[in-house]
């Protein structure tokens, strides 16, 4: 029980220091994104929220 | 593409393809997508719409195999120790609580809410896979890991993510200078070069001293 409370512990940590990193990464971008797969060149971006 | 046929290639003539299946999975998935990216690219053109749904969702789907195939590593890690079952279990709990934090984000958009979705996904999924290649370094430092095979496929990983953090970062702070613009594309042909040289140079039983993974002062 403990060991499954720590994983959900553990990946509750990487999911918040994944989106903090993000954050911090992307506030100071010109909204260009990271696309980490395949040689093929970006296209546009799909029009912005609403 | 050629990197990642000469992968899946090396993995088969050496028999690991099984046993690294996920890594072939993602390079096997990652040609698949380039050949209908090109096609599409070809017949419509970079600025269509159909480029543009054709490559975010194919890159969306990449990225959940990249994020499964770093998964397989660590549970490989972590095997020794019995933990496989809660790597597992922690790879399904990321991968829900991403999915369902990026449609909390995106959920405000009226039109186009599957496109962004697979955009967004495939950006925090990204970063997840970041922390955990970086906390499986650690985990493969602090375990004095021994496989070879093992610990150069997750330090290519870790170069990969770290390349392309590089990238993102060269093409924000320098945009007017094109080579950023190339740089990621040719990164994608690292992680299968690097992954098939390891395949290729090094037997399942290749063990590393611990020395050469940790420099320790003395």
């Amino acid at each position: 029980m403990s060991r499954k409370l720590g994983a959900l512990a553990l990946a509750l940590g990487i999911l918040v220091g994944a989106m903090e990193l993000k954050t911090l990464v992307t506030a100071h971008s010109n909204s260009v994104v990271i696309m980490a797969n395949g040689v093929s060149p970006l296209p546009k971006l799909p029009p912005p929220q609403n | 593409m050629g990197a990642g046929v000469y992968f899946v290639s090396c993995s088969l003539i050496r028999g690991a393809f099984f046993r690294y299946f996920f890594l072939n999975l993602y390079v096997i998935l990652s040609l698949f997508a380039d050949l209908g990216r090109q096609g599409v690219l070809r017949f419509y053109g970079v600025d269509s719409s159909q480029y543009m749904y054709a490559y975010y969702y194919t890159d969306c789907l990449l990225t959940v195999t990249l994020f499964v195939a770093v998964t397989s590593l660590a549970s490989r890690v972590f095997a020794e120790l019995n933990l496989s079952r809660y790597v597992r279990f922690v790879a399904v709990l990321l991968l829900l609580g991403t999915a369902g934090f990026t449609y909390a984000v995106v959920a405000q958009s009226t039109e186009l809410l599957a496109t962004r979705f697979a955009v967004e996904l495939s950006q925090n999924l990204y970063f997840v896979g970041l922390v955990l290649t970086y906390l499986l370094w650690g985990a493969v430092l602090k375990l004095q890991e021994t496989r070879t095979r093992l610990v150069q496929m997750v330090l290519s990983l870790g170069l990969y993510f770290s390349a392309y953090a590089g990238s993102y970062a060269l093409l924000n702070l320098a945009p007017q200078y094109e080579v950023a613009k190339y740089l990621a594309p040719l990164l994608g042909c690292f992680l299968p070069i690097s992954w098939a040289l390891t395949i290729m140079r090094y037997s399942e039983d290749a063990r590393l001293t611990p020395a050469r993974l940790v420099a320790v002062p003395r």
